[in-house]
C-alpha cells in the first residue's frame, strides 16, 4: 500500500504527459497554421441561438423613438400629454394596436419615480443597513467577545443534525449567499463598483449577476421547501420560549437561558427564513416571469417588496453567521460534523441536553474520533432523529 | 489576442487532448492484461454483464432508504447536465456549425433553464454530501473535489453567458470548457465513459460465478 500511491501517481503523471505530448504532435499542423497570420473569424466562435431575454432587449434597443410625427398637427396634443404627465401622478391611457398590459400607456411617469426610488432611497438605505449590522457585530464582538462555555468544552459529544439536514442547510446557505451577492451587485453596483472597476467591467459583472440571480432564484425556493420539511416540526414554538426571549437569549447579562432542541432565537430566525424567503421567492418569480399579464405598476411594487425583504434576510443572516461561528463557542460544530459538545448542549439547549443525558445519547471523545474516520471501525450511534 | 487564443489554438488543443486522452485511457483499461479464469462457469458471464449494467441504475433495496438523497441528487445532476450539454439550443447550434455539421431539435428555452437548475441543485447537494459525510469525505480524493468544482465553474460561466450579449462572458465560458476538456481524461470525470465497462466487468465476473448481486 505504501508503494501503491506513488506508483499510481507516477503512472498517471507519465500517462498525462504522454497524452499531452502526443496531442501536441497531432496539433502541430494547427499550431503551424496558427503561426501564420490567420483571421480570428476562421476559428469556431459563438453561435447565435435565440434567447427570449436578449431578443427582447435587442428589440427595445432598436426603438429610436422617432416614429411618424407631425409636429404641427400633433404638437398641441403632445404638449398637453406631457403637461398632464408632469403635473399629475396619473398615466394617461390611450389606445394601441399592441394588445398587451399597459400597451396604451405612452409614458409611465410612475416608472421614473420607481427608478429614482430604487437608485437612491432603496440603494442608500440598503447600504446603510449592511454597514450598520457590521458595526453592531464588530462592537458586540469587541465588548462581549466569543460567548464561552463555562469550564470549556468536554470533548464528549451528542449528535445534533443528520447528514441530510446539514446538506439541506448548506445548500440553502450556498444558494442564498450567491443570490445575496449577485443581488447586491445589481442593487449597489452602480454607485459602489463603477468607480472601482469602470463601466465596461461592471456591465459584464451586472449581466453575469442578473443571469445568475435569475437562474439560481428558483433553487432558493426548492431549498426553502426542503428546509421546511426537514426542520419545521422541531421549530414549532413551545412553553418556555418566551422566557428565552425576555432574557435576551443570554446575550444580555450573564449566564445561559433555558432552551429546547431549538431555542426561541433559532426558531424565530427559522420562521423568518421560511416566511420572508417565501415572499422573496414569490416576488422573484413575478419579476422573472413578466409574461403573465402583470402590469408595470405591479412589477415595480413587487421589485420593492423583493429588495426590502431580501435586505432584511441579508442583514439578519449576517447576525446568524456571526452567532453560528465566531460569536459562540462550539456552535459551528453542529453544522460542520453534525455533533455538538454535550456541555454546549447543556449550556444553550439545557432541556435537550437533559434529554440526551437521560437517553444515553452521549458519544465519548474517542468514539467521536473514530466516527470522524481517524481510526478504527465506523459505526453509527443511536440518535433521537432516527436518520 | 486572448480571443484568438481561446477560440483557436486552445480550443483545438483541448479537443485533441480530450479525444486522445479518452481513447488512451479506455484502451489501456480494455487491453490491460488479465489472468485467465480457469474455473468452470456456473452461469453466463454475458447475461451477468448486461444485467449489472442496468441493475446498478437503481440502488439495492437494503441501502435505498439511507441513500435516497444521493440517488435523487445524482439523477438530477447527471440528467440535467446531459440535457444541457446535448439539447441546449446554443450547444446544439455550436455542435452543428463548428464540429459535427449536423444538428437536432433543441429544447425550448424554459426546459434549458430548468435542466440547468436541476444540474446545479444536484451538483451542489452531491458535493455537500461528500463533504459532510465522514466516510465519503475519507474516500474522496483531491481529484474528486477538483472535478466537481471545475464542472460547477463550467456550468456557472455558462449561466453567466446566458444573455449571449457579451463576447467576454462567452470567452470565459469557452475557456473553462477548454480547461475541463483537458482535465477530463486524467480525472474522475472519466467515469462518464468507464461506468458501463466497469459495471459490465463486475457483472460478468459475478455472472460467471453465479453470484446474484
Amino acid at each position: 500500500m505504501d508503494h501503491f500511491l506513488p506508483k499510481r501517481f507516477f503512472n498517471c503523471l507519465a500517462r498525462s504527459t504522454s497524452t499531452v505530448l502526443l496531442s501536441l504532435s497531432l496539433f502541430l499542423p494547427q499550431l503551424s497554421n496558427a503561426a501564420v497570420p490567420q483571421k480570428h473569424e476562421d476559428f469556431p466562435q459563438g453561435v447565435s441561438a435565440i434567447n427570449p431575454g436578449s431578443e427582447l432587449w435587442r428589440e427595445v434597443r432598436r426603438r429610436d423613438g422617432s416614429g411618424e410625427f407631425n409636429e404641427v398637427n400633433q404638437g398641441l396634443l403632445v404638449n398637453e400629454l406631457l403637461h398632464e404627465i408632469r403635473k399629475g401622478q396619473q398615466m394617461p391611457q390611450g389606445t394601441s394596436q399592441v394588445d398587451q398590459v399597459d400597451g396604451g400607456v405612452l409614458i409611465n411617469a410612475q416608472g421614473k419615480r420607481w427608478a429614482l426610488f430604487r437608485m437612491t432611497t432603496l440603494a442608500d438605505y440598503s447600504a446603510i443597513a449592511i454597514a450598520v449590522i457590521f458595526v453592531i457585530i464588530t462592537l458586540f464582538f469587541v465588548i462581549r467577545g466569543k460567548v464561552p462555555i463555562e469550564g470549556g468544552l468536554s470533548g464528549n459529544v451528542v449528535k445534533r443534525f443528520s447528514d441530510y439536514e446539514r446538506v439541506v442547510h448548506w445548500t440553502l446557505a450556498i444558494v442564498f449567499l450567491f443570490l445575496a451577492i449577485s443581488g447586491l451587485i445589481l442593487l449597489l453596483g452602480r454607485p459602489l463598483l463603477i468607480p472601482l472597476f469602470g463601466k465596461d467591467l461592471f456591465a459584464l459583472l451586472a449581466s453575469a449577476s442578473k443571469e445568475g440571480h435569475n437562474l439560481f432564484g428558483p433553487l432558493f425556493l426548492v431549498s426553502l421547501i426542503m428546509m421546511l420539511i426537514s426542520f419545521g416540526r422541531r421549530n414549532i414554538y413551545e412553553k418556555g420560549d418566551l422566557t428565552w426571549l425576555l432574557k435576551g437569549g443570554g446575550l444580555i447579562g450573564k449566564g445561559h437561558v433555558s432552551g429546547g432542541f431549538f431555542n426561541m432565537g433559532e426558531k424565530t430566525w427559522y420562521w423568518m427564513v421560511i416566511l420572508i424567503g417565501l415572499v422573496i421567492s414569490i416576488s422573484g418569480l413575478v419579476l422573472v416571469s413578466p409574461n403573465f399579464g402583470q402590469s408595470r405598476l405591479i412589477m415595480e411594487f413587487t421589485h420593492i417588496v423583493h429588495v426590502v425583504s431580501g435586505m432584511i434576510l441579508i442583514v439578519v443572516s449576517i447576525g446568524h453567521m456571526y452567532l453560528g461561528s465566531i460569536g459562540s463557542e462550539g456552535a459551528l460544530e453542529g453544522m460542520k460534523s453534525g455533533y455538538v459538545d454535550i456541555k454546549w448542549a447543556d449550556a444553550h439547549h439545557d432541556r435537550w441536553g437533559k434529554h440526551c443525558h437521560e437517553q444515553d445519547l452521549i458519544v465519548s471523545a474517542e468514539e467521536y474520533a473514530r466516527l470522524q474516520g481517524q481510526t478504527g471501525n465506523i459505526s453509527e450511534p443511536a440518535t433521537e432523529q432516527g436518520k | 489576442m486572448i480571443e484568438y487564443l481561446i477560440d483557436g489554438p486552445l480550443w483545438y488543443l483541448s479537443l485533441v487532448v480530450f479525444c486522445v486522452g479518452v481513447v488512451w485511457q479506455l484502451g489501456s483499461i480494455i487491453f490491460a492484461s488479465r489472468k485467465t479464469d480457469l474455473s468452470v462457469a456456473r452461469d453466463s458471464a454475458s447475461s451477468g454483464a448486461v444485467k449489472t449494467v442496468f441493475s446498478r441504475f437503481l440502488p439495492h433495496k437494503e441501502i435505498a432508504p439511507r441513500i435516497r438523497m444521493q440517488v435523487a441528487a445524482g439523477y438530477m445532476f447527471h440528467l440535467g447536465l446531459f440535457a444541457l450539454l446535448f439539447f441546449a439550443a446554443p450547444h446544439v447550434l455550436f455542435l452543428e456549425q463548428h464540429l459535427l455539421g449536423f444538428g437536432w431539435t433543441p429544447m425550448p428555452h424554459w426546459a434549458f433553464i430548468v435542466s440547468a437548475q436541476f444540474a446545479f441543485l444536484g451538483l451542489i447537494m452531491l458535493w455537500l454530501r461528500r463533504m459532510v459525510n465522514p466516510v465519503s469525505r475519507l474516500i474522496s480524493t483531491f481529484d474528486d473535489h477538483v472535478a466537481a468544482i471545475l464542472t460547477f465553474i463550467v456550468m456557472l460561466t455558462g449561466c453567466f453567458a446566458l444573455l449571449e450579449g457579451s463576447t467576454a462572458l462567452r470567452l470565459l465560458h469557452r475557456f473553462t470548457v477548454e480547461l475541463w476538456l483537458i482535465y477530463f481524461p486524467f480525472s474522475a470525470l472519466m467515469h462518464t465513459f468507464t461506468f458501463v465497462p466497469s459495471r459490465a466487468f463486475t457483472g460478468a465476473w459475478f455472472g460467471r460465478r453465479g453470484i446474484d448481486a
